[in-house]
């Protein structure tokens, strides 16, 4: 007899979701957390894409602690000098709400109550150290020395999953899974943030840049957010790039991007009052490990279940879907009482079903165009020179659009093939 | 028998959290997560050192909102045995001297004890009264500034950490002791002794369970008028930096300044 | 903003009693890149006259050294529970 039906390493959105559904279910619930509180080890950018939560949490629009809902979204390419951005709004999104900010620390310790008040036992501040094992299944988990058993473990530790690596359950992370993630959180009051992003009551601004502007081929995109009374403003940073020029420091980018002409007078005159850094999962289906095996499963970031095109970001949501899937697989195996990989593949065929697995394959491959220099280099460089001479009065004759594009081009320095071949292959993959 | 101990623990605000508000100069609490008091993590540990050596049972002894749950349950994960949580709103604003009085009823609900561990101060008022407070009030003796503690021959025997060097007494037990904060590395819960806790849960107390008579307790029990608040000055720091070769000079100001005594001086 | 001050505003409840990140002194010795010190968002790897020096009290635990290091001189733990970096925002 195991002391829990399941455990569950990590009290994100992943480990809290799953742990959410299966106390619902009546099953004996142990979901354990480094940090104390929870969410206080964890950063986002971050935007909640979707309505997944709904899936465990009903109420969650009315009492969760949701920043401000997206109403206009910001696509743009930062060079030295200019920005081209375009920026969708739509009073659509005020009916269908497409996402909402979110600060972590707050979020994170939501949901973990929520678990804790459906009946889940919430243990925070203590380290899971490892898996224990049983005739080579996994039989629980063990914390300094002391065993504690269960039919099921799943393991939601994030993006670098020391338990599940450590047991041989997935392959240490490399360059190519990972992007390095920096981060500032801005205090100005709510009047001011309405008034520079043009916003109204709890609507809010979400933008994503390209950082073109970046010396020797290294590359990452920025993010900017709104919440009530803070702006959350980060970069992703690719790891080859920066690995290749050896000279650019990570925080430097940070900096380089809060203190761009064009946005530096969203943050002008507040107060810094948190830096952090975390890791980003990138690495698309390429990366996702075996996710389930007796007596355990895998999910959220642990699992590699994150879309990231280098600019937008979509971890949270994964995560929360793949934790309730998770969690109903062991519901249904405990009706079986059966908790063997056979039995367990059934999170496999799950996610098959909801998007996660269907997007990852979908875009198989996309780590490849995320960091291409089509987007990073000749396309923000292209942009530039192709606007400026469009909108540049000086008494001349306007050339005509294509002979301006091509000339940018050319000025670019990229191959005109290298360029379709970039330019299909993103296609096909977006 | 093992002996019986009661640990003292208070949550505080976390001192890293709390700012002053720049427009009203008041602290400003709202933000700070709760945390045990930094002493009172020493001295629990000193308990448990002493359970580890001798075996006792440790009895966690807090006053405050429900929100201290979580603070008594940490401490048990530890390997604290037992927790108590005196919450109602009359002991509410209770000042020093109100506190000290609602602990020691409390300690005398608990029964028999050999041993009452308090830290030194806290970070969010540090009056440091709290512990010879219930010393006096359960007319047991008491040992303050304590680093380390020990049971011998039913006694304990404390070193002190004084200005001017360490003292070592010993006392006859019961007895109190307030402990120094970092007089000790505090050890870290432990996943088996946290589920532990949370399947015996804590005991909570009230005015019903303690029968004080109402006026002793809380505001009305607070003789403290706090007549006014000031903000001290800030000092203005000199930063310098400095190379080691200039080490004799700063020691040389340093020692002009008054602040610090120089060799020369000494002899 | 220097990265040292930005790190000051963070809220850490430091380990004494175990460091989760340890490097080895004689392999950073023969180091060819020294990546972890533009890696580390956190600068905790700084070259001090020609020798790496590393802090793990300042230490965010994003795990970039974990892997940015590739001479296998970074031993990368979790820290033990309740302990290192509280962030209040996240
Ligand atoms: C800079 C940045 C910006 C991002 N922006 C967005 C965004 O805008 N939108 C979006 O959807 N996603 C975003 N993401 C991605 C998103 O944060 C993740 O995909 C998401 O957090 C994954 O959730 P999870 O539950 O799998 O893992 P996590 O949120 O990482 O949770 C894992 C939890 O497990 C705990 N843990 C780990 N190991 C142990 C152990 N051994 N014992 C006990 N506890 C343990 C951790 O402390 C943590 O609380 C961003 C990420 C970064 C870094
Ligand atoms: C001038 C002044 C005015 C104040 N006014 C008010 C007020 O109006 N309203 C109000 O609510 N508070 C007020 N306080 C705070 C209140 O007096 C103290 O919070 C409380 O009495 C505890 O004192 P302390 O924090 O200084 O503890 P200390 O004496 O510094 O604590 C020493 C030790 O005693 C133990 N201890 C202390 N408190 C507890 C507890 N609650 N439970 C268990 N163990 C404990 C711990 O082991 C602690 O380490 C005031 C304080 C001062 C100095
Ligand atoms: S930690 Fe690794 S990258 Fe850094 S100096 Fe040492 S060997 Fe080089
Ligand atoms: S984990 Fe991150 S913050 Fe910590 S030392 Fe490594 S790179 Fe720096």
């Amino acid at each position: 007899m195991s002391e829990f039906d399941a455990i569950i390493v990590g009290a994100g959105p992943a480990g809290s979701s799953a742990a959410i559904k299966l106390a619902s279910s009546g099953l004996t619930t142990l979901l354990v957390e480094k940090a104390d509180p929870p969410g206080s080890k964890n950063v986002s950018g971050g935007i909640m894409w979707g309505n997944e939560l709904g899936g465990v949490l009903p109420d969650w629009e009315k009492d969760a602690p949701l920043e401000r809902y997206v109403i206009s979204k910001g696509t743009g390419l930062l060079t030295s000098d200019s920005l081209i951005s375009v920026d969708f709004r739509s009073r659509k999104f005020e009916s269908r709400k497409t996402g909402y900010s979110v600060l972590r620390a707050k979020f994170d310790q939501y949901l973990a109550n929520k678990a804790k008040s459906k009946g889940a036992t919430l243990v925070t501040g203590v380290t899971v150290d490892g898996l224990a094992l049983k005739d080579g299944k996994v039989a629980g988990v063990i914390q300094e020395g002391d065993e504690i058993t269960a039919d099921t473990v799943i393991l939601a530790e994030g993006v670098n999953p020391r338990v599940a690596i450590s047991s041989g359950l997935r392959p240490e992370i490399g360059d190519k899974d990972v992007a390095i993630g920096v981060k500032q959180v801005v205090k100005l009051s709510e009047a001011t943030i309405n008034e520079r992003f043009n916003i109204r009551g709890n609507s809010g601004f979400a933008g994503e840049y390209v950082l073109g502007f970046l010396k020797n081929g290294v590359k990452a995109g920025g993010f900017l957010y709104t919440n009530k009374e803070t702006i959350s403003v980060g970069a992703v940073i690719n790891v080859g790039t920066l690995r290749a020029d050896n000279e650019t420091h990570s925080f430097e980018i940070m900096d380089q991007f809060v203190n761009h002409p064009f946005i530096s007078p969203y943050l002008e005159g507040g107060k810094m009052e948190e830096y952090s850094a975390h890791l980003v999962c990138e690495g698309g289906i390429g990366s996702v490990p075996k996710i389930y095996g007796d007596g355990y499963l895998i999910a959220g970031d642990a699992a590699g279940f994150s879309y990231s095109n280098g600019l937008i970001i979509q971890g949270i949501n994964y995560a929360i879907t793949s934790g309730i899937a998770a969690a109903d697989t062991v519901i249904e195996a405990k009706s079986k009482s059966n908790f063997s990989s056979g039995m367990l593949r059934g999170y496999e065929d799950r996610l098959q079903g909801k998007y996660v697995l269907k997007d990852l394959k979908k875009f198989r491959g996309i780590e490849e165009v995320t960091w291409s220099n089509l987007a990073h280099k000749a396309l923000p460089d292209i942009a530039e020179e192709t606007l400026f001479n469009l909108f540049y009065e000086e008494g001349i004759p306007k050339r005509h659009l294509m002979e301006i594009v091509l000339s940018a081009t050319k000025k670019s320095g990229v191959k005109k093939t290298d360029m379709i071949l970039e330019a299909y292959r993103t296609m096909r993959r977006m | 028998m093992a002996i019986k101990i009661i640990v003292m623990m208070k949550q505080v605000p976390d001192a890293e959290e709390i700012f002053i508000d720049p427009v009203k100069f008041t602290l400003n609490r709202a933000q700070a997560r709760g945390i045990i008091n930094p002493s009172d993590e020493n001295a629990l540990e000193c308990a448990l050192k002493i359970k580890d050596q001798t075996g006792a049972e440790i009895t966690v002894l807090s006053m405050g909102p429900p929100a201290a749950e979580s603070a008594i349950i940490e401490c048990m994960g530890r390997g604290a045995d037992r927790g108590v949580l005196v919450t109602d709103r009359v002991f509410a604003a209770a000042d020093t001297y109100a506190t000290s009085l609602t602990l020691a009823a409390s300690v005398k609900n608990l029964g028999e004890f050999d041993l009452i561990i308090a830290g030194e101060s806290t970070t969010d008022s540090g009056t440091g009264h709290v512990g010879p407070g219930v010393a006096e009030f359960l007319g047991i003796d008491q040992a303050t500034y304590c680093t380390s503690l020990h049971i011998e021959n039913d006694a304990l025997v404390a070193e002190r950490d004084l200005e001017d060097g360490t003292e070592v007494v010993s006392i006859g037990l019961p007895a109190l002791a307030t402990v120094l904060i970092s007089s000790n590395i505090p050890r870290r819960a432990k996943l088996r002794l946290k589920i532990d806790a949370l399947r015996k849960g804590i005991e909570k107390w009230d005015h019903d369970t303690l029968k004080l008579p109402p006026e002793w307790v809380g505001i009305k029990g607070s003789p403290t008028v706090v007549g006014a608040l000031k903000i001290p000055e800030e000092r203005k720091r000199a930063a310098k930096r400095i190379t080691v070769d200039q080490l004799g000079e700063l020691v040389k100001e340093l020692g002009g300044m008054g602040l610090i005594k120089t060799e020369e001086e000494e002899a | 903003m220097e990265i040292e001050e930005k790190l000051s505003v963070l809220n850490y409840k430091t380990d004494k009693g175990f460091e989760h990140i340890t490097v080895t002194p004689d392999i950073c010795e023969v180091c060819p890149d020294y990546f972890c010190t533009f890696a580390c968002p956190a600068k905790c790897y700084t070259v001090m006259e020609g020798k790496l020096n590393f802090k793990y009290e300042d230490c965010v635990e994003c795990g970039t050294c974990l892997f940015a290091c590739s001479h296998g001189s970074v031993k990368w733990n979790n820290v033990k529970g309740g302990h290192g970096v509280k962030y209040k925002y996240g």
